[in-house]
């Protein structure tokens, strides 16, 4: 081994304690570092797969509080108004309250048409695959009130494994059944999200299902949309639109806010604001504190390596050789504290997925990422090593020598 | 050739400047070592030693006069050359031993070789030359922690000969040693003069090393106030 390589390693080993804690301190970091970035990274491509020609109509008030079914003859009466459709939160679960899924009331014919280019029909009645299956599914929407569609990933989960035929029974959260049992649900299709933003454990049934059993005194609840979604003519004339429909129902019953799809996704995983910008402020701050104890460490390194600095110089080295050991074990300290948190990250990652489920679904430790967080731990462990190394440089040979570091 | 002496210093001024005001360590000095000479210095403490040393070993310069060793100018010598010069010519003894404590003995000797052109192998052979010459082959992956006092300085002064310099310069090197292990050192010096032909400039406090030594300097204030050649010698 070469010999800057082995002095360097038998420093580091020569202080166990404070390399130990320095390494559990960059492996924190990083694996903070990831994890906030694939949390972002996660958002960011929901909120950018977001359609620029589609808008979201929501209570002015809350996104808790439904928009009432009559408004949407008047949006669709709205210029450059191309088709709506009702989104209406359920809210029930499967079995216990651990698995949770969304599940939303749509009008099947214009969920199905406002979705074409957002979902992938891959599978209806009967085993049907491919092209037909679309048409198929819309037949099978069509003819039974308890129908419904469900993500592909309720089907590759393996606590869920729900499979076309199956009747699902969903334990209702908000709209209880006067029996005080279940909803239950008939599986017609599965889908594959073709945008991030849509989730793949999701389930779309009727609303006039909900609707019915209300009316009939079957469901205790209230009639109405939840929110609409609106598909324009183009992206340019969002803004218009958007408040004109806003201005109509400005006299009530229900104002509403009318905002881009990508703002809409952006706000439903970030209830707190902005999101990405909160999580990347805790990752600075994070990696800031961290940077200075792991400097900290490299500083203390270097005070008691200015001796040896000397020896070095009487023995025919330059003193940049202290230097460089100093940021060569900077270095090999947060590379291998970098790498644990990076592995860790990626451990971890089917850990996380499954902790966000659909609520970010591209929870991802991807290559750039790791890349990224190699570059940061070496850029981390460089700066420390050289504002400890640097300082040799100052000192004459004699001065070094004479130190008792 | 020269009619330079081998190590030469010519109205060498040293002066530090401590708290405003200026300390002179060396004032004017003139010394001449022949090679292959074996000088003590002795002198009150303070009265500039390590200075001279530090000088001759290149690890300082002078603020006036010349410093010359083998007929290369050490004080007029880019900063940068230094080094490269340091480890070809002169080898450091210290009191204090002075070896990194997280290498072996074995690797501290190689440490010098570093810098030199030779293989991996041929370092290797003139590690284990080095450690021979000084007696320690079998402690050769001690660390210095497991070694005595005396035996570290022996490491050292293998670690100072590993390269093979012309010049080897010595600093107390028995000072903090006991009589016996002192003793030895002395021996070990004592053959690197006569048998290997190393000129060697020591400081010492320690009667027993200034007899061994060939010449006598002795320094006060900055200046040389004697010079004594052994008889015999
Ligand atoms: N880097 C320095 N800065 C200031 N004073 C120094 C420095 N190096 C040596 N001195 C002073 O110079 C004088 C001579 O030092 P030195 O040559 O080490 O003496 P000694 O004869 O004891 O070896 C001492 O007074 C010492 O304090
Ligand atoms: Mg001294």
């Amino acid at each position: 081994m070469a010999f800057p390589v082995r002095l360097a390693l038998r420093h580091i080993l020569a202080s166990k304690t404070r390399n130990g804690l320095t390494v559990l301190a960059i492996t924190i970091a990083v694996f903070l570092l990831c994890f906030l970035l694939a949390v972002v990274k996660g958002i960011d491509a929901g909120v950018r797969s977001a359609s620029a020609t589609r808008l979201v109509t929501q209570s002015a008030v809350s996104l808790f509080v439904s928009l009432p079914m009559s408004y949407q003859p008047k949006i669709d009466a709205v210029d450059g108004v191309v088709l709506s459709s009702e989104f209406r939160w359920f809210g029930g679960y499967y079995q216990d309250p651990s698995n949770f899924f969304p599940q939303f009331a749509v009008n099947q014919n214009r969920f199905l048409e406002m979705y074409e280019k957002d979902i992938e029909i891959i599978e209806g009645p009967d085993g049907i695959t491919g092209p037909g299956a679309r048409a198929a599914v819309q037949k099978a929407l069509n003819s039974d009130r308890r129908a419904a569609i469900i993500g592909v990933g309720l089907k590759d989960e393996e606590k869920y494994s729900f499979k076309v035929g199956d009747t699902v029974p969903i334990v209702p959260a908000i709209y209880q059944r006067a029996d005080g049992g279940s909803w239950e649900f008939i599986i017609v299709g599965i889908f594959r999200p073709l945008k991030e933003r849509i989730p793949d454990k999701v389930m779309y049934f009727r609303s006039d299902y909900l609707n019915t059993s209300i009316e009939s005194g079957e469901a205790i609840g209230e009639i109405a949309a939840g929110v609409y979604y609106i598909n324009i003519d183009s992206g340019d004339i969002g803004d218009v639109v958007a408040s004109t429909i806003d201005d109509e129902f400005l006299n009530g019953p229900q104002r509403t806010q009318t905002i881009t799809e990508a703002a809409f996704a952006s706000f439903f995983v970030s209830a707190i604001g902005n999101l990405p910008l909160f999580l990347g402020t805790i990752g600075g701050a994070v990696l800031f504190s961290i940077f200075f104890s792991v400097v900290n460490a490299m500083l203390i390194a270097g005070r008691q390596r200015l001796k040896e600095s000397g020896i070095l110089q009487a023995l025919g080295f330059t003193p940049l050789t202290s230097t460089f050991l100093l940021i060569f074990e900077g270095l090999m300290v947060a590379l291998i504290g970098g790498a644990l948190g990076l592995s860790l990250a990626v451990g971890t990652e089917g850990l996380v997925q499954d902790l966000f489920g659909a609520n970010i679904r591209n929870y991802k430790i991807d290559s750039n990422l790791m890349l990224l967080a190699l570059a940061t731990s070496s850029a981390l462990g460089i700066t420390a090593g050289l504002s400890a190394g640097i300082p040799f440089l100052g000192y004459r040979p004699t001065e070094a020598l004479r130190s008792m570091g | 050739m020269s009619n330079k002496a081998y190590i030469q210093l010519d109205g060498v001024t040293k002066k530090y400047s401590r708290g405003g005001e200026e300390l002179v360590v060396l004032d004017a000095l003139d010394l001449k070592v022949p090679e292959g000479d074996y000088v003590a210095l002795m002198g009150p403490s303070g009265s500039g030693k390590t200075t001279i040393l530090n000088l001759v070993g290149g690890l300082d310069i002078p603020d006036s006069g010349k410093v010359s060793v083998a007929d290369t100018e050490v004080a007029n010598m880019p900063k940068s050359q230094l080094p490269a010069w340091r480890a070809r010519h002169v080898g450091f003894v210290f009191q204090s031993f002075n070896l990194l404590p997280v290498l072996t003995a074995h690797e501290n000797v190689m440490l010098p070789l570093q810098l030199t052109p030779l293989s991996k192998s041929e370092r290797k052979i003139q590690a284990d030359f080095a450690l021979e010459i000084v007696g320690l082959s079998d402690r050769a992956s001690h660390r210095p922690s497991q070694l005595s006092g005396g035996q570290e300085q022996r490491v050292a002064i293998a670690r100072a000969i590993a390269t093979d310099p012309d010049v080897i310069i010595a600093d107390e090197p028995t000072g903090d040693l006991d009589r016996n292990s002192a003793d030895e050192i002395l021996q070990i010096l004592d053959r690197l003069n006569s048998e290997m032909g190393k000129t060697i400039l020591m400081v010492t406090h320690d009667p027993a090393a200034a007899a061994s030594a060939r010449r006598l300097l002795k320094l006060d204030k900055g200046t040389l106030v004697s010079d004594q050649t052994r008889e015999g010698a």
